[in-house]
């Protein structure tokens, strides 16, 4: 299995000589699946074709697709990282209690209040260690990356409740005499008519292109995916990548958080819930190999826009909402069944 | 060749899949109310959505359907997609008093009126009108009636609602402002079960094993009340008085059964309805001609008048 893996990784770049039309047409699925898709709720939802719509769409598209693109960096090394979802309802429940209470310096008795960039920089920190957590467990102590991460998927969820006893930390606009204002502008702040979270989501995706296939961490990445005991013999420290990358999805899953709290301008600890799961999602669709080693930036983006557009759609189109989850699965299942189709014929030749 | 047949197939099957659900109805966009609950398969909101749904039918508008889950981005996401199919109105029993607030200015910002049901936000002037049932009110003549049954003394246990919900508190306030004037109710055991019969059913058995003497529970919802007759059920018992919250016909079933005491009915029907009714003067005459927030009064529902319970409301009283 893990030789397969090794010559998988080995062939992303130079493409085997002569592909056949099919094996393109496979090689493009998600991206033909997402054209079909618009080109489908186009015709039969009533202003689904409309510049506002889109602008409203790729707004839902940013929260899954900076989840995934996190997450790709986990499952290209073998890993997965169900805490997402989690994480995004801690950050946002960090940044509601800074915002609202600031840190109280108890010897001192006094209120220290951070700026906004100074919380979201506080609670991208927050998720980022929880990411580092998940990855010691996983690196370190050998804890399976699904058990390690649902158990942090249960101790985030349960922390972001104990932050605020289960309330919500409503309002959080900020007090001019504090200086803490402007919160609710990462969410739903525009620059031309773009919404703030699209162009972070631009951000994200031009830097994970980046790092996976310019940069030598990148490229470790998909060595440490590809057959985990080559890299460790060749000499890669395989223990501080695996860390790396579950910071990566803990920093990109906080960000989603702040995101989602600031939009809403108020912090709900349930935030985020089950998010994981459309990010898993997205990450397949877009042709990633949950045993690891294969998958790019650009199809996770693919697929989440597939996963967006498809739930906005259906919303749009009136389908109910028991036929919805019926027909996510199914995508789901179905661009898995494509995707082995297309590892057997890569096989063949 | 049978792998590319095989290929052909799989294709041809995504193909028509994408083109399998066709369009349900697409009326003048205008004319359109969506309804947002909670949850669809909750008997309560399922009958609160089927109520609006109704009425807006009968007024001649198209509706949609759609639950939130009691996820405050689900809920922004589906106003977001509201407002992009250009709806006339929204119907909404909110995520949250707090995290709905921005979803609901956002509406109305966008020119689509607001009409909160069931359960309110925390702030005013933001929702074209905000009906709700007297939560307090009805958990107060609930907990009397508890009280009565219990003959004014004994231990009891209380199930809370999910804590992050407004109406959560203000039924348990409720019960205990009548509950707590009786010097001999000892309230025993409270634990949250979320609304949920499952999580009241454990919580329930072990309540009940940490405190056997326990003889009358009271909960925030009719759900968690069932969840709590099970468990009594099961182990036997059927001295234990059962107070819950709603009216649901399963609760109606319970009471004329003798399993429950009483319940206390949220007239969700009516408000569902009215809420349409005031939109549709809303959109007609450009007012609603009522304040923004109005209280609805809850109905004791107990064995002397649980037959006439049906679907969240009384028969005879309308019609």
């Amino acid at each position: 299995m893990a030789d397969g893996n090794m010559v998988e990784a080995l062939s992303i770049a130079p493409e085997a000589p002569g592909p056949r039309p099919l094996q393109i047409l496979l090689k493009l699925r998600t991206f033909i699946a997402l054209i079909a898709v618009i080109v489908f709720f186009s015709l039969v939802a009533p202003n689904f074709l409309s510049v506002s719509n889109f602008v409203i769409m790729m707004k839902h598209i940013s929260i899954i697709a900076i989840l995934a693109l996190g997450m790709t960096f986990v499952i290209l090394t073998g890993g997965i990282d169900l805490s997402v979802g989690s994480i995004a309802g801690l950050s946002g429940m960090v940044a509601g209690f800074l915002l609202l209470n600031g840190i109280p310096i108890v010897p001192f008795g006094t209120v220290l209040v951070p700026s906004v960039p100074e919380v979201i920089l506080l609670s991208l920190a927050c998720g980022g260690l929880i990411g580092f957590l998940n990855g010691i467990l996983v690196a370190r102590f050998n804890v399976a990356p699904f058990i390690a991460t649902l158990g942090m998927l249960y101790i985030a969820r349960g922390a972001a409740l104990l932050i605020s006893g289960g309330t919500t930390f409503p309002n959080l606009v900020g007090h001019p005499d504090l200086g803490n204002q402007g919160f609710p502008i990462l969410g739903s702040g525009t620059i031309l008519g773009i919404p703030l979270p699209v162009l972070i989501l631009v951000g994200v995706t031009l830097l994970g292109m980046f790092v996976t296939q310019r940069t030598t961490f990148g490229r470790r990445v998909y060595a440490l995916g590809g057959n985990e005991r080559a890299a460790y013999l060749s000499g890669l420290r395989t223990g501080r990548l695996k860390i790396a990358v579950y910071v990566i999805s803990g920093v990109c899953a906080a960000l989603v958080g702040l995101i989602i709290a600031s939009d809403l301008s108020a912090a709900h600890p349930a935030s985020g819930e089950t998010l994981e799961l459309s990010a898993i999602a997205a990450v397949v669709l877009g042709g990633a190999s949950l045993s690891g080693g294969r998958g790019t930036i650009i199809g996770t983006l693919t697929g989440a826009c597939v996963i967006g557009v498809l739930g906005d759609g259906m919303v749009m189109m009136g389908i109910s909402e028991f036929w919805q989850m019926v027909i996510k699965g199914a995508v789901i299942v179905l661009a898995v069944m494509l995707d082995q189709f297309q590892a057997s014929l890569g096989k063949e030749v | 060749m049978n792998r590319l047949v095989r290929a052909a197939l799989l294709l041809a099957g995504a193909l028509a899949f994408l083109t399998l659900e066709s369009c349900t109805e697409s009326g003048d966009p205008s004319e359109l109310i969506v309804i947002i609950a909670p949850s669809l398969d909750n008997p309560f909101f399922g009958q609160e959505a089927a109520a609006a749904d109704g009425k807006a039918r009968e007024l001649g508008y198209d509706t949609l359907l759609f639950s939130h889950g009691d996820d405050a981005y689900k809920q922004s996401e589906l106003i977001d997609s509201a407002i992009a199919r250009d709806a006339a109105a929204i119907i909404l029993d909110n995520a949250g008093a707090d995290a709905s607030v921005a979803a609901v200015a956002k509406a109305e910002r966008a020119g689509v009126p607001v009409f909160l049901i069931d359960r309110e936000i925390s702030r005013r002037g933001v929702a074209t009108a905000q009906i709700v049932s007297n939560n307090y009110q009805g958990a107060m003549l609930g907990a009397l009636s508890f009280a009565q049954a219990m003959g004014g003394g004994g231990q009891y246990a209380e199930l809370v609602g999910r804590e992050s919900d407004t109406n959560a508190a203000i039924r348990s306030a409720g019960y205990h402002a009548v509950l707590d004037q009786y010097p001999g109710l000892e309230m025993v055991a409270r634990q949250s079960a979320n609304w949920s019969q499952s999580e009241a059913f454990s919580r329930t058995q072990s309540m009940l094993q940490a405190n056997p003497g326990i003889r009358g529970i009271i909960a925030g919802n009719d759900t968690m009340a069932m969840g709590a007759i099970a468990a009594l059920e099961g182990i036997g018992r059927s001295d234990v008085v059962v107070v819950g919250f709603d009216g649901s016909n399963d609760m109606r079933d319970a009471v004329l059964a003798g399993k429950a005491h009483a319940t206390v009915l949220q007239p969700a029907h009516l408000q569902a309805e009215y809420a349409v009714e005031l939109a549709h003067g809303y959109l007609t005459e450009g007012a609603t001609g009522q304040p923004e927030k109005l209280l609805m009064d809850c109905i004791l529902v107990d064995a002397g008048n649980a037959e006439r319970l049906d679907d969240f409301q009384m028969k005879q009283e309308r019609d």
